[in-house]
């Protein structure tokens, strides 16, 4: 397949894209290319079908993900630049990470500190769409979508404390 | 563009025949069959008229019994009657807990092995004679051979126990046409049935394993979201919980099989007793001492606290990983003889705040989801569903300092490949081991050793300059492979594959020669009718696809199948084998390139359909 993502699920190369119709057309595409469509065909269908079937299954699991559909469209129009993280990023980073540590026990205050971060997520995933979609500042934007990537990865380590 | 004239006259191959499949649950407790018989899904009865066949194998001095002429022998010839296979498939003898198996095991080299009267049996056979036994009254009961099953596994099934279960259907030769995830076919059971729509828990507690699938269902189209569960979890630990109490109370000696056996079936009444009575006289002897007690639901519901647990707490992360809260399920199903516990029902419905579905057979959904499954995928159904599943357990590799780097994460949609970058280390080398993990822990030792791979042939280059690429493909099965390119030079790494688990292909040949003493005659011509079967089924689909799509071929490629085509017809008049296998893997070679283009045109198709339909509204 030469087809970029966008094109594949016949979406506009976007940051912010229909999230529904993408699922929608996603399952059009499987429900005809599947390998449980051709258990009965060619060996050669059989393995063009798992062939295909992987490569978008693979693309809608970069498009499905803000971050993932992020990095992609970057990757697009931003090639292999070196990104420099701002220092005071670095400083928040740790002081999130010690403050977490430091709630362990306290459940009240994980939960709190649980919104804080997701409010942060939700920044973060607006800005880097005025970046992407309205200023295609691709630099700012490939610096958002570190700060973005660590947000989400403590948002899940909170999720995860919270189901002990 | 001239269409090919190829076939004979009166005998066009494949019409749409209805095709003889069959659903199989091979159950820990339990197995089953079940079929589609005139558009409806049914079990399908064993020939004692029952419809469970208890999977339990007996090892007797001059032939084997299966299911409840087996069962009669399980307490006065323990040792040779095999129960709960199921927990020691695709296992190392280190996997599991010896002294809750009243049986011989030693190390069998991958292998676990059992000592019986007819010697050293391994899990893949001993469940190779329970689907031997299914396949043998599946064809009594539809009147013919059979031409493919769908077997279920537990979800959270890893790849050595699927391979291990796999291997067994070819010893008893079966054709699969797919395993699939025992939750998935109880919502295939469930979501055609009522036609649901929506986000569904499937909550599957069976003799031996736990699994929580939660799915979303659409009309043709059913979505795995992510599957949780445990596969040393079932009914069975509920019983120990109570024979670990009345061995410990009444000083029963549990070394002796015949006492442990004993005391096991105890359990197992009075377990049963309490899923519809508040408590149970206990009159028991066992070995001389007698045991005499009333048991009680919550002297039990104390018991087992932790086993309950341990399913909300997998429900829970289930939860977490499909990204759902649960006021999002619109329906929890129960499946497996084990949901039948109150203590068990109460806890999903405490969870969920709501009612459990619960109106088919908790013990035969999953057999009749497998049957419909088959008949979908061989094309007898009307009925269009596509089913998509997940990966229940990470993929990764060892790396330095055995930390396991993550290759494929769990609930990937399947089929899923994920390609890593390799180098050398030292100048020159040409070799190199990579070993594959399964599980979501940190360390090698912590996860499911299945396999490592060494590769060779690696032109000889500066420490770091070579690259290799490893692509690991899971495929609809849920089983895995891996490939291996040389990416600087385009040379293929040849791999040497050596699984942690299991039996190798010749071990596989072995037993399956050893099973069908076949004469050599026999065997002949049944290959002869098999390659004529594929060269002409070969030519009709073939026929087909130029109907459809002729316009993607290009001039050299309509000749090149042309002429494979001619040659084909050619062979199938010598009825030399080898000669029709040959013609037959050329024109599957001369198709290779008509079938990527066609693949790429239904693409396509798939969505101009769907704009078309969007610009309706």
């Amino acid at each position: 397949m030469t087809k970029n993502y966008f094109e594949i699920f016949n979406l506009p190369e976007k940051f912010d894209i229909d999230l529904v119709l993408l699922q929608d057309n996603y399952r059009e595409i499987q429900k005809k290319i599947h390998p449980d469509k051709f258990t009965t065909s060619t060996e050669n269908e059989k393995i063009q079908s798992m062939i295909k079937s992987t490569q978008v299954n693979d693309a809608y699991l970069t498009m499905k993900l803000p971050l993932k559909r992020a990095h992609y469209l970057i990757s697009l129009h931003h090639k292999n630049k070196k990104i420099i993280l701002p220092p005071d990023f670095l400083m928040q980073q740790m002081e999130w990470e010690e403050y977490f540590e430091s709630i362990q026990t306290e459940k009240e205050k994980i939960n709190e500190f649980h919104k804080m971060i997701k409010d942060k997520k939700n920044d973060y995933s607006k800005l880097l769409q005025n970046q992407i979609d309205q200023k295609k500042d691709w630099d700012a934007a490939a610096i958002t979508v570190h700060k973005l990537q660590f947000v989400e990865q403590l948002v899940s380590k909170i999720s995860q404390e919270l189901l002990k | 563009m001239a269409l090919l004239q190829i076939s004979e006259p009166g005998k066009s191959t494949m019409p749409h025949e209805h095709k003889r499949v069959i659903g199989i649950d091979l159950g820990t407790t339990n197995s089953l069959i079940a079929s589609v018989i005139s558009g409806s899904v049914s079990i399908l009865s064993q020939l004692d008229g029952v419809n469970l066949l208890p999977s339990i194998v007996h090892y007797a001095e001059d032939r084997i019994l299966i299911g409840n002429e087996a069962k009669e022998h399980q307490v006065d010839d323990v040792s040779n009657t095999i129960v709960s296979v199921k927990r020691l498939i695709g296992k190392n003898i280190n996997d599991i807990n010896i002294n809750n198996v009243p049986l011989e095991l030693t190390d069998g080299g991958g292998v676990i092995n059992i000592r019986t009267r007819q010697g050293l049996k391994n899990p893949i056979e001993v469940s190779a004679e329970i689907l031997k036994k299914l396949k043998l009254t599946a064809e009594k009961k539809l009147g013919g051979e059979l031409m493919g099953a769908v077997i279920t596994v537990p979800a959270y099934f890893d790849d050595a126990q699927r391979q291990a279960t796999k291997d067994a259907c070819k010893i008893a030769g079966l054709t699969i046409l797919r395993l699939i995830n025992e939750p998935t076919a109880a919502a295939v059971a469930y979501g055609l049935d009522k036609k649901s729509t929506g986000n569904f828990v499937i909550f599957d507690l069976g003799g031996g394993t736990f699994d929580i699938s939660i799915l979303n269902l659409s009309e043709g189209l059913f979505e795995v979201l992510a599957t949780q569960g445990d596969a040393q979890l079932g009914g069975d630990d509920f019983d120990q919980k109570i024979v670990s109490y009345l061995a410990q109370k009444y000083q029963i000696d549990l070394k002796d099989l015949v006492n442990k056996k004993n005391i096991m079936l105890v359990a197992n009444q009075i377990k049963e007793s309490l899923s519809t009575k508040k408590d149970v006289q206990v009159n028991a002897e066992i070995n001389g001492t007698k045991i005499k007690e009333l048991f009680t639901k919550e002297k039990f519901e104390e018991m087992v606290q932790d086993l309950i647990s341990r399913t909300i707490l997998s429900t829970k992360k289930a939860l977490h990983d499909a990204n759902l809260n649960l006021n999002q399920i619109d329906g929890v199903v129960m499946v497996g003889g084990s949901t039948r516990m109150t203590c068990i029902q109460n806890s999903v419905k405490d969870l969920f705040k709501q009612n459990l579905l619960n109106d088919l057979n908790p013990d035969e959904v999953v057999a009749l989801g497998a049957a419909l499954q088959a008949d979908i995928l061989v094309g007898n159904a009307e009925e269009d569903l596509l089913l998509l599943d997940v990966t229940p357990l990470s993929l990764g590799i060892e790396t330095m300092g055995s930390i396991v780097e993550r290759v494929i994460p769990r609930n990937s949609t399947l089929p899923v490949a994920m390609a890593q970058e390799f180098t050398t280390y030292k100048d020159g080398q040409t070799a190199m081991i990579i070993h594959v993990v399964q599980g979501e822990r940190e360390l090698v030792d912590d996860c499911r050793s299945l396999a490592k791979f060494t590769l060779k042939n690696i032109p000889p280059m500066v420490a770091g300059s070579a690259k290799i690429k490893v692509t690991f493909q899971v495929d609809t099965d849920g089983l895995l492979s891996v490939s291996a390119e040389e990416t600087s030079t385009n040379v293929k790494a040849s791999i040497e594959v050596k699984p942690s688990y299991g039996l190798s292909e010749n071990d596989i040949k072995n037993m399956l020669q050893s099973s069908f003493d076949l004469a050599e005659d026999d065997k002949l011509s049944r290959s002869l009718a098999e390659a004529k079967i594929d060269a002409e089924q070969l030519i009709d689909l073939t026929q087909k696809a130029i109907d459809e799509d002729s316009d993607l071929l290009t001039k050299n490629e309509s000749t090149a199948i042309k002429i494979a085509v001619t040659e084909i017809i050619a062979a199938l008049k010598t009825s030399d084998t080898d000669k029709i296998n040959l013609a037959t893997k050329k024109l599957n070679t001369e198709g290779e390139p008509f079938a990527a283009k066609r693949m790429d045109r239904s693409i396509h198709k798939a969505l101009t359909g769907q704009s078309i339909k969007k610009l309706e509204f």
